[in-house]
């Protein structure tokens, strides 16, 4: 098997070839593939220069010698194999390193700042250049997850979550760089590990060690709910604790038979909570009612959601990383697994922007860019951290971050190819 | 013709008038003579209408021998012209015939149909009966199917064959070659053996021709023998049992169908600088506990691997062991003589509040009670690190363990008296020596999880107390040197498992009703620890080699039936120490994961 024959195409019209077979050799890779786009790409402009391309057969990218692929992927070699060619992800670029005091729990950015949450019991405000601006101390334990609330040019709403079992509501005054603990939210049993705001910034849940799933309001307001005295209780320990007003939650949702860890909002009225009873709850914030239950056979660590392309993507306790349908009514079909990792994953997280990239973190010290068409490899390995990644965070603008036991955040910028921007 | 037979005429003319006969005068002499004479004889026929002969042409001739032969009389008519199948089921694009097709060959027919719901109708009530089936009895027998084995017949079948005679070898030969003839010296030997010792019953000797050989002086004994041997040879058929090795071990089912069960090494828990000795973990599964010889006990968060808190104390943490209470919020570190009784104050805020209460809730009994311990409440410093209560012993305590319920703990000293076992009541602070009598020096203790039994094992032996009616219930004996560690099946129906120690030996099991040991022996070296997990069916234990084996054990309610103990899983990561390996060994109560410590410093967690 010398030669294949082979046919090029393309969505990007900037790049298109005529539509016509090509003998190519079999043992061809990218390298020699990218060198004949760009040969018959510069036969017909002049002014072309030389781009990268990655490829596709059959929706898979090709990641060895085109033979080999097509024998591992089962595709017959005797007709013409169609190749799709995409402009080549470029490597995300590292630009900060945030040192920080302690390991860092949890990370959400926004376009101007970084909001870490660490296990020196505070959490950080960074500007994208690197800088600290402002430490948000206030929790008597481990910030277990942090999370912007609302972003105005004057204050910023922002929550903290922690092992105390509290999660705090400040307001972050951006041109005084004050920081103000409007609410204490009480009622939580144990370890607050994930909190998440939905869309329209007036509700967030919380999801914790108690198997507890709460939601609150998130607006604030100048009242204190009452909260029910613990009868044995010492009043006066919990005068000095008490940090901002009390609040209570608007709802509770149990149906988890184990510790909650990790909860998003799917949609305006829908909660998917990731939990260690082995299971991924879909709940109707409306009626407080469970709508379906995804099974898997491992402790789940971290659960993201893509709005584009209407996925669930989950890190458990073992090497994979699981794409599920939310939509199902069965439930438990794993639609495609990412394997790579040789550690738990500890945390995904989709792209804003893409809905075919992600990226995930885990315990052996590697952050992984995938794209779901290449699901052996990913697209690119991070391995910039020296012990355990316990979260990653990609924003809209672009900006990877990636955080862990080894007290560091990294960020990296990630431009997807111009054409590919728009796809 | 046949009318005008006896007539002269053969017919009528026109004109009315006879015909007659052509006159035949020829008698026999002449036909005789004709037919020697005339050469077409044979092709002369007579015209019986006319009466007169007529020579056949050639062609006449040629005609009467195709009939003949059956053909046909044309000699160009070719019989086997290729036909040409006109009306086939093939469809032609031309067509014989134009003619539609007729209406009644695609319309089902009516009358059929009629005639078929006649018979319909017939069967359904039982008129006509469907056919039957042909009974296909073969109308040959086995002949011998019903044989008697003991007629004669049968005997034949039975038939055992007399044991052959061995074939004449050269030395049998009249002219053997020399290395088959004895020299002297064997001669003599041979004379002197006995007779059923000889390997040949005769001298082989040489003859110089056929004609010299004597007769055979034995050759009667020799039949009286051969005869003797027919007679007394065994005429029965033994039947010999078929079995194949392999179908007697018992089938194991594969390590695959029985996940999940911890596979690989996951986190390492770093951060005791000497060789940690003993794992506790907290009942909801968040938290961890471990004692180290560096002289800490140190707090860990189960799911990240983090430190959470770590509580310096004077000497070697021997044992550690969390309330398995889920209200109380309490663990129990043995350190050289001296239980601690700490609050972690991890968890539930509301949890560990509660438990300061039930211990600061403690009133002094009006009657000073003696006691083999003292109770004192830590105060200062170590009372803001969490020790809430020391129970001071007089001697280094070796372990200790709660009582399900999270009141009782028992305690384990380095003696040889009847004191070495004490029971402590928390709430009350109360202790007590539960022996009056010392039964060797005891290595470990055990609350049984439901019932009111009290495991202890001494080095040999393991006894059961029952605790309500304060006696002895079963004495189990080990098999083994050295009972090192021993756990029990969380529902209690499948008693404890000891290792030995003193030698790579057997960990065992009991059924506490039916006392009988499963003893497994896979590790090199000694055991150290053993441990079940709370609702799988897995158990594992650590070994001083580095190792721990987890293993599939399903036990089943009816005791009778033999527990199935299938080794599933070699997990290994710490590396030997001072000839020490793995220390101690706990299962997470909610996952299927394993915890190990281990003299290399690490505690590792198996997922």
């Amino acid at each position: 098997m010398a030669q294949l024959q082979a046919r090029f195409f393309t969505e990007n019209h900037k790049y298109v070839v005529d539509d016509v077979p090509f003998s190519i050799p079999a043992a061809s890779e990218i390298a020699d593939l990218s060198n004949i786009i760009n040969k018959l790409l510069q036969a017909k402009h002049e002014d072309h220069k030389y781009v990268e391309f990655d490829f596709l057969v059959k929706g898979q990218f090709l990641r060895m010698s085109l033979v080999k692929h097509m024998e591992a992927e089962n595709i017959s070699t005797e007709e013409v194999v169609e190749i799709e060619y995409v402009e080549k992800y470029t490597a995300p670029q590292p630009e900060e390193c945030m040192f920080h005091d302690d390991w860092i729990s949890s990370i959400e950015a926004t376009e101007e700042w970084i909001l870490t949450g660490s296990y020196d019991q505070t959490s950080r405000i960074w500007s994208l250049e690197g800088k600290s601006i402002m430490t948000i101390a206030g929790h008597t334990e481990v910030v277990k997850d942090v999370t912007w609330v609302k972003k105005d040019s004057l204050s910023c709403l922002l929550l903290s979550a922690s092992l105390d079992q509290t999660i705090l509501l400040w307001e972050w005054n951006v041109e005084r760089n004050k920081v103000k603990a409007l609410h204490c939210c009480r009622g939580h049993a144990g370890s607050v590990d994930s909190i998440a705001v939905d869309c329209t910034r007036t509700k967030f849940c919380s999801g914790s060690w108690d198997k507890m799933l709460k939601i609150w309001s998130a607006v604030p307001t100048d009242e204190e709910d009452e909260i029910e005295e613990a009868a044995n209780r010492p009043r006066k320990k919990q005068k000095i604790e008490q940090l901002g007003l009390t609040r209570t939650p608007i709802a509770t949702l149990s149906g988890h038979t184990e510790a909650i860890s990790s909860v998003l909002w799917s949609d305006a009225e829908e909660i998917c909570s990731a939990s260690w009873d082995h299971t991924i709850k879909i709940w109707d914030v409306e009626t407080g009612g469970l709508k379906s239950t995804l099974t898997g056979n491992k402790v789940f660590n971290s659960i993201s959601y893509s709005p584009l392309c209407r996925r669930l993507a989950s890190g458990s306790t073992d090497r994979h990383i699981r794409l599920w349908d939310p939509r199902t009514k069965d439930g438990s079909l794993v639609l495609l697994s990412l394997t790579s990792h040789t550690g738990w994953v500890t945390s995904v997280k989709w792209s804003p922007t893409h809905e075919q990239q992600l990226i995930s973190g885990s315990l052996d010290n590697v952050v992984k860019i995938w794209d779901t068409r290449s699901c052996k490899a990913p697209l690119y390995d991070l391995a910039a951290h020296e012990d355990k990644v316990l979260c990653v965070e990609w924003t809209e603008a672009g900006l990877l971050l990636s955080g862990g036991a080894d007290n560091k955040l990294y960020s990296y910028r990630y431009s997807a190819t111009t054409s590919d921007v728009g796809a | 013709m046949e009318w005008y037979q006896d007539y002269p005429h053969v017919g009528y003319d026109l004109d009315g008038k006879r015909i007659y006969k052509p006159i035949r005068t020829k008698d026999e002499l002449d036909k005789f003579l004709e037919k020697m004479e005339n050469p077409d004889y044979w092709r002369t026929v007579q015209d019986k209408l006319t009466g007169v002969d007529v020579r056949l042409t050639d062609e006449q001739v040629e005609l009467v021998q195709r009939l003949q032969k059956g053909q046909f009389g044309d000699v160009h008519l070719n019989p086997y012209e290729p036909a040409v199948d006109f009306f086939s089921s093939q469809v032609m694009i031309h067509p014989v015939t134009n003619r539609p097709a007729d209406k009644r060959s695609f319309i089902p027919s009516l009358l059929e149909k009629e005639k078929v719901s006649k018979l319909v109708h017939a069967i359904k009530m039982g008129w006509i009966k469907p056919r039957k089936p042909k009974e296909d009895t073969p109308t040959y027998y086995d002949l011998w199917a019903q044989e008697d084995p003991n007629s004669i017949l049968g005997r034949h079948k039975m038939h055992v064959p007399a044991p052959k005679l061995r074939l004449p070898g050269h030395e049998e030969s009249y002219n053997p070659p020399p290395e088959y003839l004895l020299s002297e010296e064997e001669k003599l030997a041979w004379e002197q053996q006995e007779a059923v010792e000889r390997k040949l019953n005769f001298l082989p000797q040489q003859y110089r021709c056929l004609r010299a050989v004597p007769a055979y002086a034995r050759f009667i004994h020799e039949r009286f023998e051969r005869c003797l041997d027919l007679y007394l040879c065994p005429r029965q058929r033994k039947m010999r049992v078929n079995v194949d090795p392999e179908d007697l071990i018992p089938k194991l089912p594969k390590p695959r169908d029985l996940q999940p069960f911890p596979t690989t090494q996951a986190l390492v828990y770093r951060g005791h600088t000497g060789l940690v000795r003993c794992l506790s973990i907290s009942p909801s599964g968040q938290w961890l506990v471990s004692g180290s010889d560096d002289g800490t006990v140190r707090f860990w968060e189960v799911s990240s691997a983090r430190c959470m808190k770590t509580l310096p104390v004077e000497g070697v943490v021997k044992s550690v062991a969390w309330n398995p209470n889920p209200t109380v919020c309490l663990v129990a570190v043995a350190v050289e003589q001296s239980v601690l009784l700490v609050n972690p104050c991890l968890g539930d805020k509301l949890l560990y509040g509660a438990t300061d209460q039930l211990i600061e809730a403690y009133e002094l009994p009006e009657e000073e009670r003696l006691q083999p311990v003292t109770w004192a409440v830590a105060a200062g410093a170590e009372h803001s690190r969490g020790v809430r209560l020391i129970i001071r012993h007089g001697k280094p305590v070796k372990q200790v363990t709660w009582h399900p319920r999270g009141d009782y703990l028992a305690s384990v000293l380095a003696d040889d008296s009847h004191t070495q076992v004490l029971i402590h009541q928390a709430s009350k602070r109360w202790s007590q020596s539960p022996f009056r009598r010392s039964q060797g020096q005891v290595q470990c203790v055990l609350f049984h999880p439901l019932r009111p039994f009290f495991f202890v094992a001494s080095q040999r032996y393991v006894r059961l107390y029952n605790l309500l009616k304060q006696e002895l219930a079963k004495k189990l004996l080990t098999n083994c040197k050295w009972v090192s560690s021993m756990a029990v099946h969380p529902a209690g129906r499948w008693g404890p498992r000891q290792p030995g120690w003193a030698r790579p030996l057997p960990s065992l099991g009991w059924g506490v009703g039916a006392p009988r040991p499963v003893s497994c022996r896979h590790h090199k070296k000694a055991l150290r620890s053993v441990a079940f997990h709370k609702h799988y069916p897995l158990f594992a234990s650590g070994s001083d080699d580095g190792s721990v084996i987890v293993c599939h054990g399903a036990v089943y309610n009816d005791l009778l039936q033999n527990p199935l103990i299938v080794p599933v899983k070699v997990l290994k990561g710490h590396a030997p120490a001072r000839d020490l390996g793995v220390l101690d060994v706990l299962f997470h109560p909610t996952q299927p994961w394993l915890f190990s410590s281990g003299a290399d410093a690490t505690i590792r967690l198996f997922a």
